[in-house]
């Protein structure tokens, strides 16, 4: 018996685990970037933490995760710190759910996820930023879509729909690799149910 | 005084079969050194967590028998309360790094400001331990930065500083050199002489022998002995428990020179070198 | 070790505000121009972000953060001068594209809002230390457990970075290619993030347990070994800010 998804008292292992997914979240993007990836790969931190702690700790890495960013690189991440909450609840709770048990889930996971992502950013980028995402691609054809339609939410939709879904996919499939390489005991340390079974 | 009774102590980690600790008891007094040995897996790292309430309180799963620390039901209390009364040094000095303080004299600061001390207090107490082990002259540093030997003098300080009344160290000397193993060790020796109840997981054997008033030999989770340094190194079958017993008594078995109580043979150092002196005078 | 910030140590009087006011700050740099929007306020809110970044000493410090953000706002500017969906007016010629003045007023907007607000992050991030920043919002009331959480990811990403460095040095002694096609490269991510990632996440269970034995999750009420900052003009900043809210807000509602 697993403890409710939702419970609120955060023990102490769950709590450190947020620093940890911040920091890999940052090696996951340093990495990316240093190899030259066609992807941002920065979450991976914030899906591992939903996976191994569940919705609560997920959203807290992600919302966190950019107010640090914020504080230490580039202002506008706070702006995305929505995102990265509702992205690590979309994922701990279909990872509580039991949706991270094989693979062929996960691709459905990282689809949801990056789906996700989409619906919370699109408007986040067109009060912001007139409805780009500044990656190049994207807002390439965000002026396409643009120029043919004039309609701006379909084109920054569209816009964010391109750059997230492949990025969160293979985001969420890297870390399923991840947690599938955890160790039992560790797994266990976040599942724990405040039980103490008795032995006399 | 008794300090720490153990009674019927049984433990077994969630998700496993095994029990990790199989019906132990024993009693340690006040101001005791207390050595733990025993090979690997043999449950001397869940049997300290025992004595600080980690285990059950962090991991869970399932208990039986008690711990009573200090006139404290380890079962009844939390891990925090307990935190009071009793410390614990763990082997890896560098996961015991908090991270969220930037030099080492806030690091030592963190337990102190969860306890709730003033900063008058903290202050007295943080300069004593640095002094105590030997790191007054890093306080300034970062954490992270200090060398092996540093960081684990800097995590048992961080201990220390809490002044509990019995000290738990899991291989708390294993990153450092001879010559700093030898530091910690003289400085854990001194607060247990100022009446501080040590318990020491430690395969530096000959230092074991040395400190230990007691000596308690753990294997595949249960207590197979708990008796003097001398008494338990020369048990005939200690390495069947994966045990290898100090250099000075297996050359004086070798020698088949044993101490005067004519039972045992030497543990230590000084007992081996008054055993055979007699010996060479003679 | 260097640790992860933008923070500047100068001694200048914008670095002995308080942090709390330099976030009130930022939210009345964001909400005046949402209540008064027009061009000559956000104008107004950058020219006193320049300033202030100025007497800070910093605002050499800010510009290439103020670049990146440059970067993107031109590309707003074109999309939106060529494809606003209000293009109207044409505005002027640049070879054969057309820009109109709908459009590109709206990403002018665009463009001096999000300077406006980039810059007034801008004065917090780069003359607050992180850490003090974190210990005033613990004492103003923030859990003590988020307050670490916030404190260690400063030091921990560092950390993180450099065993990533180890561990990449040594997959490419043992010939591990990261350079060459972009199939190569993508094979070299996992062997290079897994065991970093793995190592981390195994030490957290003993991180929690020393935090644990160390009163972590103690019920007593927290002390701080460092004395509360001298924070100048606390209370008469704050005072001011909140009346230029106040004003704008009677502004709006006059007018
Ligand atoms: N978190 C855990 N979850 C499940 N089983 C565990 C856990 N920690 C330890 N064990 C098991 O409990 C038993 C006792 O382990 P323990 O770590 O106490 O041994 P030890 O004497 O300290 O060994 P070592 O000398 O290697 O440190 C072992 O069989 C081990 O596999
Ligand atoms: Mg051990």
């Amino acid at each position: 018996m697993n403890k409710s998804m939702w419970s609120f008292r955060l023990s102490t292992a769950s709590l450190v685990l947020i620093p940890v997914a911040v920091g890999i979240n940052y090696i996951g993007k340093t990495l990316a970037s240093v190899l030259k990836l066609p992807l941002w790969l920065d979450a991976i931190g914030t899906m591992l933490a939903s996976m191994l702690g569940g919705p609560i700790i997920g959203a807290l890495s992600g919302a966190i995760n950019n107010v640090i960013y914020g504080l230490t690189m580039d202002p506008i991440s706070f702006i995305y710190g929505i995102t990265s909450l509702f992205m690590g609840l979309v994922a701990g709770i279909l990872a509580y759910k039991g949706w991270i048990s094989s693979w062929s889930k996960a691709i459905i996971v990282g689809i949801a996820v990056g789906l996700t992502a989409v619906v919370i950013s699109t408007p986040l980028n067109i009060s912001f930023w007139g409805g780009q995402t500044g990656n190049l691609w994207g807002d390439a054809l965000f002026a396409l879509v643009m120029a043919k339609t004039k309609l701006v939410w379909f084109a920054s939709f569209l816009d964010e729909l391109v750059v997230d879904v492949p990025d969160k996919l293979i985001t969420v499939l890297i870390s399923y690799a991840i947690f599938r390489g955890l160790p039992n005991n560790l797994k266990q340390l976040y599942k724990s149910n405040n039980k103490i079974e008795s032995l006399d | 005084m008794k300090k720490i009774v153990v009674e019927n102590l049984k433990y077994r980690y969630p998700s496993t079969e095994k029990l990790a600790l199989d019906d132990i008891s024993f009693t340690i007094n006040q101001g005791e050194f207390i050595g733990i040995i025993g090979q690997n897996s043999a449950g001397k790292s869940t049997l300290c967590q025992a004595l600080v309430g980690l285990v059950p309180h962090f991991y869970q799963g399932a208990y039986g028998g008690k711990v009573i620390v200090d006139g404290i039901e380890v079962k009844q209390s939390s891990i925090s309360e307990l935190s009071l009364k009793v410390g614990i040094v763990f082997q890896n000095p560098f996961t015991q790094v908090t991270g969220s303080k930037l030099t080492v004299y806030e690091e030592i600061a963190f337990g102190l400001e969860n306890m709730g001390l003033t900063r008058i207090e903290m202050l007295e107490r943080i300069d004593s331990v640095l002094d105590l082990f030997d790191i007054t002259a890093v306080k300034n540093r970062n954490p992270f930065d200090l060398s092996g030997g540093q960081m684990q003098r800097m995590a048992i300080a961080s201990i220390v500083a809490m002044k509990p009344d019995v000290i738990v160290l899991d291989e708390p000397t294993s990153q450092l050199d001879p010559q700093g193993s030898e530091e910690v060790f003289r400085a854990i020796g001194e607060l247990s002489n100022q009446g501080m109840t040590v318990v020491m997981v430690e395969h530096k054997i000959e230092k074991i022998a040395e400190y230990s008033d007691r000596v308690l030999l753990l294997h595949e989770g249960k207590c197979v002995d708990f008796a003097s340094p001398a008494d338990i190194f020369s048990r005939d079958d200690l390495h069947e428990y994966g045990v290898v017993a100090p250099v000075y008594t297996r050359v004086c078995q070798a020698l088949k020179q044993k101490n005067i109580d004519k039972k045992t043979y030497p543990a230590t150092l000084s007992e081996a070198v008054e055993v055979l002196r007699g010996k060479i005078h003679d | 070790m260097k640790a992860l910030t933008l923070y500047e140590d100068r001694n200048t009087f914008i670095h002995h505000v308080h942090p709390i006011n330099k976030l009130i700050y930022i939210f009345i740099i964001i909400v005046v121009p949402l209540i008064l929007p027009l061009f000559p306020v956000l104008i107004a809110g950058i020219i006193m972000n320049t300033v202030l970044l100025l007497i800070a000493n910093v605002f050499k410090k800010s510009l290439p953060i103020f670049g990146f953000v440059l970067l993107i706002l031109l590309t707003v500017l074109i999309i939106q001068g060529l494809f606003h969906a209000e293009n109207a007016t044409p505005l002027f010629h640049l070879g054969p594209l057309l820009f109109y003045k709908e459009g590109f007023f709206y990403a002018l907007q665009i463009t001096l809002r999000v300077l406006n607000i980039v810059a007034a992050f801008m004065i917090l991030v780069l003359t607050t230390k992180p850490s003090d920043l974190v210990e005033t919002l613990v004492r103003k009331g923030l859990s003590p457990k988020i307050g670490y959480v916030l404190q260690s990811v400063f030091q921990i990403i560092p950390q993180m970075l450099s065993t990533m460095e180890t561990i990449s040095d040594a997959q490419r002694s043992r010939g591990m290619e990261t350079e060459g096609n972009l199939f190569v490269r993508i094979k070299a991510f996992l062997p290079l993030l897994g065991p970093v990632v793995l190592n981390s996440l195994i030490q957290t269970r003993e991180r929690a347990m020393a935090l644990e034995v160390r009163g972590f999750s103690s019920l007593r009420h927290k002390t701080f070994l460092n004395e509360v900052k001298n924070y100048r003009y606390t209370t008469f900043i704050q005072f001011t800010l909140w009346l230029v809210l106040l004003a704008a807000i009677i502004w709006r509602v006059v007018l």
